[in-house]
């Protein structure tokens, strides 16, 4: 009897303690260099003129792997700094979390990039709200095992990329727009702000 | 069955809401007031009661500042609280392990 209410107690006590180790490390470093590549891509989208779907998915996929690989090595690093495991239960449930929408966009990203159907969607115009809508599923779903504001960030895009696809659905508006500055403002200007944000805040509760 | 384990237990942590806010805080290096508040689903009066027992104990440290303009209390463990923590988790598994049948 006593036996098992012992041992009850211990998983409870496992399950606060996983519950919460959030994971809080690198989160403005790696959304400065999102912001930053995204911002990079815009203008080199921009000015090298990569319109069609081929060059346009593939810049942006590739920037995509550039930022990966990038918050890979922060984080490898930031594990090493504080001598605690790289593959630690929050980082695995984070990743756990975000594998899902973006596999998706990235297979839709993929899938757009080899296979454009001309003529009948403008798919470089409608990509980057989706990719922006699966990514914002992506850090809502992480938002779960980090700090709350990470939460708030991903309904940032799902709003923002549903409401102007709405928008465009209901009142197709006769304005042409180029689909790299809809990328730059989703995965470079919004970044770029957030990071700002969180590296702002957190240098405010570190000096308080 | 030796009962010496159990009655060894610290009464401090014993306490289900105190349990739950030191296995949190043992796993994090600090947390927020509103933080374990959400986690644990438990009114503001109620976590203040608790973190003040603790306190009291000199389990738990609590330091009070300023994020973008909000006051902000964070808790985190004191030594004697991890070193508490720890014997309290031993224990519990001395009681399981001698209890189990051989």
């Amino acid at each position: 009897m006593e036996s098992n209410w012992a041992a009850e107690n211990l998983q409870t006590i496992r399950t606060l303690m996983e519950r919460s180790a959030l994971y809080r490390h690198a989160l403005a470093p790696i959304m400065l260099l999102a912001g930053v590549i995204g911002a990079l891509t815009t203008v080199t989208g921009l000015t090298l003129d990569l319109n069609l779907p081929r060059s346009f998915g593939a810049l942006w996929l590739g920037a995509a792997a550039v930022v990966i690989t990038g918050a890979f090595f922060i984080v490898r690093r930031q594990a090493l700094k504080h001598s605690e495991p790289f593959w630690s239960p929050p980082t695995r449930r984070v990743a756990q979390a975000l594998a899902p929408p973006l596999t998706g966009g990235m297979v839709l990203g993929v899938a757009f990039t080899l296979f454009p159907t001309a003529g009948v969607v403008d798919f470089t115009l409608l990509l980057p709200f989706l990719w922006a809508l699966f990514y914002g599923c992506a850090l809502h779903a992480a938002g779960s095992f980090m700090p709350r504001g990470v939460k708030w960030f991903g309904w940032v895009y799902v709003g923002l990329a549903s409401g102007f696809l709405l928008f465009l659905a209901v009142f197709q508006p006769d304005v042409e727009i180029n689909a790299h500055w809809l990328m730059g403002f989703f995965f470079g200007a919004l970044h770029l702000a957030y990071g700002a944000y969180l590296y702002l805040t957190e240098k405010g509760k570190n000096a308080a | 069955m030796n009962p010496e384990p159990f009655l060894q237990l610290d009464r401090v942590i014993h306490e289900k809401g105190r349990l739950a806010i030191m296995s949190m805080l043992a796993a994090s290096p600090e947390l927020s007031f509103t933080e374990l508040r959400d986690a644990l689903t438990m009114t503001d009066g109620n976590l203040t009661t608790h973190i003040r027992a603790l306190q009291e104990a000199g389990y738990l440290a609590v330091a009070k500042s300023f994020q973008n303009r909000r006051p902000l209390t964070t808790c985190s463990l004191t030594t004697a609280g991890r070193r508490a923590f720890t014997e309290y988790i031993n224990l519990l598994e001395k009681i399981v392990q001698q209890n189990r049948p051989k």
